[in-house]
């Protein structure tokens, strides 16, 4: 069929429903830009993101401090030596009277455990818990932190052993030659009165050398992680010789365990019958399942490799969730779409619309339309804005992160898809009732904000029933479709013990229907928003085709 | 064409209540071609029958149908129809001309064609020079002549007006009525509602009276009106002198009598308004009197329905 000027009919009803579908989607952009709300969620939005994007770019300026992951380059007891140098040595380093070179302890006595009893001389005193009454106390010894006590008046009677850091222990001075300790290592000449049910022994140091303390900083970032990329290879070395042992005074030196006792160094934790290694384990396609290192392997790595592109991942990632999701895609639906139909039904201005040959449920949509118009545009644009500047100081060696781009275009989909979800069912809660409607609004805000949370924490079973849950998997598909390995750091850092922002921010995508796809679990998110939307489209337009306008 | 044979508008024992309360009661009616008036007080269900009509309620019983299509289930008929509400409301930071061709757009014109047509309607309602003007710094009767260009833009063959001159200058009230009559002219059809009878008379002779939700009266309001200058009239007239200008109408022949007001107004007695009227005139001239007002309490609408209601039972 053609109409008079030869079109064919169908081009006639789609050109037409063309022209109603702009002038409605455009009067509603046209109105919401004269509305002041508008102007104030937008510019809320704005400083809210442009306050992350200056706590970015501060960060990075600030540069990244290498981090000790292991822990091993601070002088934990103040002797002038790190940790690690004294792990090499076999002393050890929470005693400031044990370092490299202080030499053995020789025990000449000790108290029975739970008598009471003196014992005077000139002695170096350890794990000791009484009262010391002292003609001479060396005040400065190594580690320096005998000169506490000197600091501390008082120690009131009923109120002991607090407050005090004695070397290794605690105490306080009751008088000007008299402490209290609480297991405490020092050196003086004097008598010791045990405390009832306590213990102290007493002896001399011997053997003592002088080695010259290292500095920090060759027990930073001092073993790196040695992956070949072949699991059948032997993968991970010792780079500070931690694990292996070879050449260190005591190679038997015991360490401490996570429950803090003493144990005999193992160099086969992983018990795959390669000392001081780290056992990659990877499935048919080549891709990193787990991985089990030996302990003291590849322990401290350079940030550069790894905890730089985490961390940024982790920003990117944890400003999509939160910021873009969780509070922009609340929010402004909340403002913008509540009151699409319903403000012009209350105003009455709804008349001339409807006096048009337009169906109400085409007006809806038209509607819906124009709100994502804006509140789309906005989180599209402020997302290439956060794209363009993590893109450039990002960390890596191009000049250009292209990848983040992709990224932050996925996550302003993802966003753009739950402010349709939301402004469906904000819009179809304004029609249903236009006075409780933005009451139920904001409870259901709440619960999706509750859901996410569940989500971010990893939650996938009981969120399912939220719009929030699924624009968080839509995400966390989308970050590893474009970075495939952020897997990889999920693991390496969970291996190794490092710091990790992908741990907090990321998950696995949970909905794979058993392929593990990131698009299989990306598509069923799209497809479950876009059926959400739909449902409360359709359920606004049953209401308001049934609706009698006053 | 298909008007011949179903009228632009057509009721069939039409009725809505609104819980308890009535809006329109068995009505049954059909209207084609020409203006008419629909008068009745507030209340007799003069917005409830447009309601009805562009489909915003829906009829508690019988059938309602705008060229021949129910308008409660289809939107079609609305290409032909222009609804000019009683709302108040209208976009205030909009010009007028963009309100009008934004609404044109609702019709599927294109920009441009939706431009032209608003300009055109615009100028036809005499807003043609504060077209790009906001629409909030218009006044009363702009306000409504923007409503009546909105609802002419795609050239209906049915427009519906409901009541607008209410709250007009009595400047704009002239130019909208004139409006109306031209569309008339034109050879639409046109309904438009009043409260009051004065109103609607100065633009039309066909109008239909609704009084508490039933179809009251329906045809020429001349003939309506005659039957009431039959009946008993009264003429209020304010003078210095009552008792003296009563001497000189008593003997005149369409009064039958006169009767002093508590206020100190005469009151004049005819059966015959239109012949008393012609003599009222020359009657102050002979008295020569100074006469403060003449009024007609009796040429109102709630007399009309006071003498249809009455006549009825």
């Amino acid at each position: 069929m053609m109409d008079r000027q030869g079109r064919g009919l169908a081009e006639t009803v789609w050109t037409r429903l063309d022209r109603k579908a702009g002038a409605i989607t455009e009067l509603t952009i046209r109105q919401l830009r004269h509305r002041l709300s508008t102007w104030v969620v937008l510019g809320v939005g704005f400083l809210l993101l442009i306050c992350l994007l200056a706590l970015f770019i501060g960060g990075v300026r600030d540069g990244w401090e290498p981090i000790d992951n292991d822990n091993d380059s601070h002088d934990w007891d103040g002797d002038g030596y790190p940790a690690g140098q004294e792990y090499k040595y076999g002393s050890d380093p929470m005693d400031g009277y044990s370092f490299p070179g202080s030499g053995e302890f020789v025990e000449e006595g000790s108290f029975e455990w739970g008598s009471v009893g003196l014992y005077s001389g000139n002695h170096t005193w350890r794990w000791a818990t009484g009262v010391f009454t002292y003609n001479w106390i060396d005040e400065n010894p190594i580690g320096g932190e005998m000169l506490e006590i000197q600091s501390l008046s008082e120690c009131p009677e009923g109120e002991l052993f607090e407050d005090f850091w004695l070397d290794w222990g605690d105490g306080c001075r009751l008088e000007e030659n008299r402490l209290v300790v609480y297991d405490a290592s020092f050196i003086g000449n004097g008598t010791f009165r045990v405390q009832e049910g306590y213990y102290a022994e007493w002896g001399y140091m011997e053997d003592s050398f002088d080695v010259e303390p290292e500095p920090a900083s060759n027990y930073i970032d001092e073993d790196d992680i040695d992956w070949t990329g072949d699991p059948n290879k032997i993968n991970g070395f010792d780079d500070d010789g931690d694990c292996l042992r070879v050449g260190w005074p005591d190679e038997s030196t015991p360490e401490w365990d996570i429950w803090g006792n003493w144990e005999r160094h193992d160099p086969d934790g992983n018990r795959n019958g390669v000392d001081c290694d780290v056992e990659w384990i990877t499935d048919s396609d080549g891709n990193i399942i787990a991985i089990n290192p030996d302990n003291n392997v590849d322990e401290d790595p350079s940030e550069e490799n790894l905890a730089y592109e985490d961390a940024h991942r982790a920003f990117i990632i944890g400003t999509g969730k939160i910021a873009f999701v969780m509070i922009l895609g609340i929010f402004l639906p909340l403002f913008l779409a509540l009151g699409l139909v319903r403000d012009e039904t209350e105003n009455g201005t709804l008349h001339y619309l409807l006096s048009k040959p337009i169906h109400r449920g085409e007006f809806i949509i038209y509607r819906i339309l124009g709100y994502l118009v804006v509140a789309g545009g906005f989180v599209l644009i402020m997302s290439l804005l956060m794209g363009l500047v993590t893109a450039s100081l990002g960390p890596g060696d191009s000049i250009f992160r292209l990848k983040d781009v992709i990224v932050w275009l996925g996550i302003a989909f993802a966003t753009i898809l739950a402010l349709a979800a939301y402004g469906a069912i904000f819009n179809t809660l304004g029609l249903l009732s236009s006075r409780y409607g933005v009451y139920i609004a904001l409870v259901i805000g709440v619960y999706e904000f509750v859901m996410a949370v569940l989500t971010l924490g990893g939650a996938e079973l009981i969120p399912v029933l939220s719009v929030s849950h699924w624009t968080l998997q839509l995400i966390d598909s989308i970050v590893l479709i474009v970075w495939p390995n952020t897997i990889e750091m999920h693991i390496i850092a969970d291996a190794f013990n490092l710091p990790s922002g992908i741990t907090a921010f990321w998950n696995p995508p949970a909905h794979t229907l058993g392929t593990e796809s990131p698009f299989v679990s990306g598509l069923i998110s799209v497809i479950v928003l876009f059926l959400i939307t739909s449902l409360m489209i359709l359920f606004g337009q049953r209401q308001f085709k049934r609706r009698e306008i006053m | 064409m298909s008007t011949k044979a179903t009228p632009a508008v057509l009721l069939e024992k039409c009725s809505k209540w609104y819980g308890q309360v009535i809006g329109i009661n068995d009505v049954s009616l059909a209207i084609d071609g020409g203006v008419t008036g629909i008068l009745g007080p507030n209340g007799a269900g003069k917005s409830t029958l447009f309601k009805l009509l562009m489909g915003r309620l829906k009829p508690s019983s019988g059938n309602v149908r705008l060229f021949g299509v129910d308008p409660w289930v289809s939107t079609s008929p609305y290409r032909r129809v222009g609804y000019v509400a009683e709302t108040e409301k209208l976009y205030d930071w909009m010009t007028g001309h963009d309100f009008v061709s934004t609404l044109a757009r609702l019709h599927g014109m294109t920009r441009e064609e939706a431009s032209d047509r608003a300009s055109h309607v615009l100028d036809f309602v005499g807003l043609s020079d504060v077209q790009n003007k906001e629409i909030g710094k218009y006044s009363k009767g702009m306000r409504q002549r923007v409503k009546i260009a909105h609802a002419l833009v795609h050239d209906p063959d049915l427009i519906i007006l409901d009541e607008p001159l209410h709250g007009c200058d009595p400047i704009a009230r002239t130019s909208i009525m004139s409006v109306i009559r031209d569309l008339g002219r034109q050879g639409k059809t046109v309904l438009v509602s009043s409260h009051i009878l004065d109103e609607i008379e100065r633009i039309t002779e066909q109008i239909v009276i609704l009084h508490n939700g039933r179809l009251l009266a329906l045809g020429n309001l001349h003939a309506i009106r005659d039957l009431l200058d039959k009946h008993p009239h009264r003429i209020l007239i304010r003078t210095e002198n009552p008792r003296k200008l009563a001497e000189y109408f008593v003997p005149e022949d369409p009064v039958y009598g006169v009767r002093f007001a508590e206020d100190g107004a005469l009151e004049v007695l005819t059966n015959d308004l239109s012949a008393a009227h012609e003599v009222l005139p020359r009657v102050i001239v002979d008295s020569g009197l100074k006469i403060t007002s003449i009024e007609n309490p009796d040429d109102n609408l709630e007399a009309l329905l006071g003498y249809l209601v009455g006549g009825a039972s």
